[in-house]
Formats: C-alpha cells, sequence, structure tokens
C-alpha cells in the first residue's frame, strides 16, 4: 500500500520541484577559465578571481569554474578556448592577450573577460560580448633603477614573439631604448633552445625579460643561464620565488584577479559585457633582490633601497 | 584602509633614517650651548640623499666655525618634523629649515630667521608642484577622486601644506574620503619615484628636486605631468634661537651675507652648491600662514612633529 503510494506521489513530487525551481540560478552557471602556460603570475590572480568570485555571489550560490592550463602555444590556446565553447559554458575568463586572442578567434557568442593583458587599451580588445581588465607598468622605471646601478649601454630583451602583449613591451623597450641612445638586443623565445643565446651575455650586459607566459614558464631557466655569467635581469611578473631577478616592477596580480571577479559577477547576473567599461591597473610593487645583488657584485645605493616596496635579503 | 604609513616601504625607510641617524649622532659630536657655550650645535632636515648633503653642509659649518672662533656641529634630524622639538627640547642653536618648518618655529618657538642661500640656478626660492605620470588621465582635482597620493612629509610646505590648500581651494575637505589612500614617502626624491613607477597616482614635491632629476634624465619629464604649482617660498633658511647672544647671531649672518667676497667663502659656496647668501626675515613666511590657515591647519595649532 505504502510503495504504491509513493510511486504515485514521485511523478508529483517531480512536477512540483519543476514549477518551483527557478527558469535559471546562478548555480548553473560555469565560467571556463583559460590560465596560459599555468604560471605563478596568472594563477595567483586566477585564484583572488575565484575567493572574490564566491564572495560576491549571493550565499548558497554557486559558479562552477572549469580550468584551462594550456602551453603557451597558439594550437594549445586555440584548443582550450574550443573545450570551453564546446562545453557550452557562460563566461569564458582568459589570462593574457594570447588566450583573450584565441577566444575571440572562435566568434562564439560567449561572454569573454580578460585579465593579465599588458597595455590592453594598446591591445585594441575590444567587441560586444568582451571586457575585462589589465595592467601598465613603467618599463621606463625599471631602465631607470638599472641605470642607478651600472652603466646600461645595451639592453637585451627576452620576448615572445607568439604573445602579442610581450611583443608590445618589447617595443615600447625599443623606443625606449632609441631615445636614450642604449642599443637593444632582441631574443624571441619560440622553443626553449633560444634560450642558449643567452649564453653569450656577460655582466657588462643588462637583460629584461618581457611579462609574457612562455618567458615566465621558462624563468627558472633564464635565470640559471644568466646567474652563470653574473647578468642582472629585471621583469614585470612577480618572482614570486625570490629566484634571482634582481629588480622586480610589477602590478599586483591579487589586484587584477579581484577587479576581473567583480566583473564577471556583473556578467553573469546578465549585464552585456560591452557595458561594463575596461580597466586598466597601474598600481605597482618594486621588489630589489639584494641576495642576487651580492651575487653579482652590484651593490644598491640606500637612497635607492628606500624606493623598493620589499626588499629580499 | 585612509591614512597610512605604507607598510613595507616606510618600514624600511624608517629603519635606514634611524640607523643613519645614530650613525651620525655619533659622528657629530653632540653637545648644547648650555653644555658647552663656545659650540653652536645646528640642526639641518634630511634630504634624499643623506650622504652628500652631510658633506655640504660639512664644509659649510667648517667655514662657520673657523670665522667665528668657535666649534659649529651639524646635527640631522630623522625627518623634518623633528627639528621643532630638538628646538623645543634646547639642544639646537639653530637650524637649516625648508619653509614650512621654518614657519612653525618662527610662530611656535620664535625662531629669528637668518639668511637664505642662492641656489646654483639663482633661486632662493622653492615652490610645490602637485603632479601625475601623463598617462594618467588625470587633468585636475576632480580626477584625483579615489586615487592614491603620495606625500612627502607633514612638516613641508611643498610635499603637504601647499597640496593640501589645494585640494582645501578645489573643495576636498578630508582626505580620507577623497582619496582611496594616502601615504607620505619621506622625501621629496622618492615622492617622484613613486608615481613614475606608478606606486603612488598622485604626488606633491619641490620644484628644485623637480627640475634637477628631469634636468638630469628628460624621459621624467615627459613621463610626468604638472598639474599645479604652488607660490615661491624661501626653500631652505638659517633660523636662530632667540636666546642665542645677539652678537653672535649678527655675526654668523654678517660672515653668512659676505661669504662670496673672499676667495675661501667662494670656494665653500661652492662646495655648497650655493652662489650666495640673502637676508631671511620673517616677512618671508606670511604666504606659508596663509596657506596653513586656508588648509585648516594653522600654524600656532599645528603638531610641530606632524
Amino acid at each position: 500500500m505504502l510503495t504504491g503510494t509513493r510511486s504515485r506521489l514521485r511523478p508529483l513530487l517531480a512536477l512540483l520541484l519543476f514549477l518551483v525551481a527557478p527558469s535559471q540560478s546562478l548555480a548553473e552557471l560555469r565560467v571556463g577559465a583559460i590560465m596560459s602556460g599555468d604560471i605563478p603570475y596568472y594563477r595567483e590572480m586566477h585564484e583572488s578571481f575565484v575567493r572574490e568570485l564566491h564572495a560576491l555571489l549571493p550565499a548558497g550560490e554557486k559558479v562552477e569554474i572549469i580550468p584551462q592550463r594550456p602551453f603557451p602555444d597558439p594550437i594549445a590556446w586555440s584548443n582550450a578556448a574550443r573545450k570551453l565553447i564546446a562545453l557550452e559554458v557562460d563566461l569564458v575568463v582568459a589570462y593574457g592577450e594570447p588566450a583573450a586572442r584565441a577566444v575571440e578567434h572562435e566568434k562564439s557568442g560567449v561572454p569573454l573577460l580578460y585579465a593579465g593583458v599588458y597595455d590592453p587599451e594598446h591591445a585594441g580588445l575590444k567587441g560586444k560580448k568582451m571586457t575585462g581588465c589589465g595592467f601598465k607598468v613603467p618599463l621606463s622605471s625599471l631602465l631607470r633603477y638599472f641605470k642607478q646601478l651600472k652603466r646600461v649601454d645595451s639592453l637585451t630583451v627576452v620576448f615572445s614573439g607568439i604573445e602579442d602583449d610581450s611583443v608590445r613591451q618589447k617595443e615600447e623597450l625599443r623606443a625606449l631604448t632609441a631615445t636614450q641612445h642604449i642599443q637593444l638586443k632582441e631574443i624571441d623565445i619560440r622553443v626553449v633552445a633560444d634560450l642558449d643565446q643567452l649564453r653569450s651575455l656577460n655582466e657588462t650586459d643588462t637583460v629584461f625579460v618581457t611579462g609574457s607566459a612562455l618567458s615566465h614558464l621558462w624563468l627558472a631557466q633564464i635565470l640559471d643561464i644568466l646567474r652563470q655569467n653574473k647578468v642582472p635581469m629585471g621583469t614585470i611578473f612577480p618572482d614570486s620565488e625570490g629566484g634571482g631577478v634582481l629588480i622586480t616592477l610589477y602590478q599586483p596580480p591579487r589586484e587584477q584577479g579581484k577587479m576581473a571577479a567583480s566583473m564577471a559577477a556583473r556578467i553573469l547576473r546578465g549585464e552585456e559585457p560591452a557595458a561594463i567599461d575596461p580597466a586598466v591597473q597601474r598600481d605597482t610593487e618594486l621588489v630589489f633582490n639584494l641576495v642576487q645583488a651580492q651575487q653579482l657584485g652590484i651593490t644598491f645605493p640606500l637612497q635607492l633601497i628606500v624606493e623598493a616596496t620589499r626588499v629580499i635579503k | 584602509m585612509k591614512r597610512m604609513f605604507p607598510g613595507a616601504q616606510r618600514s624600511l625607510a624608517g629603519h635606514i633614517a634611524l640607523v643613519l641617524f645614530c650613525l651620525l649622532a655619533l659622528a657629530l659630536p653632540k653637545s648644547t650651548a648650555a653644555q658647552q657655550r663656545e659650540t653652536l650645535l645646528l640642526g639641518i632636515e634630511p634630504e634624499h640623499n643623506i650622504f652628500d648633503q652631510v658633506e655640504r653642509y660639512r664644509v659649510l659649518a667648517e667655514y662657520l666655525s673657523d670665522q667665528l672662533g668657535i666649534r659649529v656641529d651639524l646635527t640631522i634630524m630623522s625627518r623634518y618634523g623633528e627639528v621643532i622639538k630638538r628646538f623645543r627640547d634646547r639642544q639646537l642653536d639653530g637650524a637649516f629649515l625648508s619653509p614650512y618648518t621654518a614657519a612653525l618655529g618662527i610662530r611656535q618657538l620664535g625662531l629669528l630667521p637668518v639668511a637664505s642661500p642662492v641656489n646654483l640656478n639663482g633661486e632662493a626660492a622653492s615652490r610645490g608642484y602637485i603632479f601625475v605620470r601623463a598617462d594618467s588621465g588625470i587633468q585636475s582635482a576632480a580626477d584625483m577622486r579615489g586615487k592614491n597620493m603620495v606625500f612627502v612629509d607633514p612638516a613641508t610646505m611643498e610635499g603637504y601644506l601647499y597640496p593640501r590648500t589645494y585640494l582645501h581651494e578645489q573643495g576636498v575637505k578630508s582626505l580620507d574620503t577623497f582619496f582611496s589612500r594616502y601615504s607620505f614617502a619621506g622625501s621629496h626624491a622618492s615622492v617622484i619615484f613613486a608615481v613614475l613607477d606608478g606606486r603612488a597616482d598622485i604626488g606633491a614635491a619641490k620644484d628644485t628636486v623637480y627640475d634637477k632629476m628631469v634636468g638630469q634624465d628628460p624621459s621624467m619629464g615627459q613621463e610626468l605631468r604638472i598639474i599645479a604649482r604652488s607660490p615661491k617660498e624661501p626653500e631652505v633658511t638659517l633660523c636662530l634661537t632667540k636666546e642665542l647672544r645677539a652678537e653672535l647671531r649678527e655675526k654668523i649672518s654678517e660672515i653668512l651675507l659676505h661669504m662670496e667676497t673672499t676667495s675661501r667663502g667662494k670656494r665653500v659656496l661652492k662646495q655648497f652648491e650655493a652662489l650666495r647668501f640673502i637676508e631671511s626675515n620673517p616677512a618671508d613666511f606670511a604666504t606659508i600662514e596663509e596657506m596653513a590657515e586656508e588648509a585648516g591647519i594653522p600654524l600656532d595649532a599645528r603638531d610641530a612633529d606632524g
């Protein structure tokens, strides 16, 4: 008797649940995230994004995050973008310009939110379904600090030719060094063997490693080579492990993660991406690695040290 | 977070300043007028490159010492506002003061301004600049809302009093609510570096330091935009206590005001990076008083130590 009643109630309960359930709730939403190379910079930004997004959502509501960590390569970026589009995610968050370009290229209509893009105002990332936040770090400041430490007649820039934001940094340095009569040597790294070009440098050289997925994926190898030849290096992504970058001037990735989350929350609540103004974050942190300086035989003047927001010693 | 002395930076700068202060306190014999009558103790406010500064003033102190026939010692403050505290404690006979602390000293302690050096550009006065990065998009005070501002020190005209006055004129009643954050960098040069780097959006600093840095590296001038300029005020003024014997005060004034007439005086001036000294008087600081009133921080009510 009881069994029969239960079986008769089941369809009624199912119907009731169907009727009371909202047509679409945040719990059903899915966000795809593409982190090129899974480097610490994008990882920290993404972790901050996830934390902030959950904090912004009403209690009980959740979003499923589907991360993709492709190797920095056009085919891998494209595959990651296609996979997320096939999964019918409601939003794709792309860290770095190449990942954003790969999603844009698919013309899927899935809202795209970019983050961690260098100088997005000059990247031309625009579209009805796109917004995001990036950063700008004055490369001139890095060069200026190097010039206060040593003579800089030539600068070697390590960049990734397949990453537009890395190329843009290289071009910016080219203009900067030209006005200061500094010779610019360019090393485009496509495969790890390209790093061998660094072996010919010596202590009279100075190296700038662009903020890019590929160069920071191979940062440890780059530092190993430069350390052997006593070549100082600067960059604009944080050297999170204090691995030997002499000067780092970077925009804190956590801040971009937070900003991207606030934009994502608005998109998930139904706002059109184009209605959300893109943002550029310009606040920076300056780190001097005195341990590395000692190994390179470089002395930081006291009046320079006080400028740092953090000193590794 | 509103009023903020930035953590690592401030802490590091503070530690270095403390270490330097201790070293200098040991290096420069410490005495007071009360302890040793024939010793003159003069204070100096810290600049960005403290070693260069000490060297410049050491040469001048030696010259004064020889001319006066008494020992002249120097003591460097750990920061701008501390000089007033030192006077209060009666440890100083005089000090080379920036305009705001000179005005504070004149008002609160009755200090007597004696002479101001004329710099190598022929200027005895300096003014404050309020500036931003040229690519920041900030064009006016209205655009500064919600941004991050860096001042020099609460006891500086160019690096605090003037921007406070400017902001007050622009309708800004509270720094706490207007800016997302504000901080004190401790030196004019540090403010300029902070804005160049993007560590702060807006800075306020002295024109002489700004112009010198831009002169040495013209790219800085291209990257920065000056939003506002203050009136000119005496850049550095030797102020003496009224307790110092009148004849000694007059002698010091006479020596300084005639330095450029002797060959040794000229050499010392060159090392001191000045052309000559000119006479100073309390009326030179009237504009500072007006600015302080305007900003709502009158000199007689102002905590001298910031």
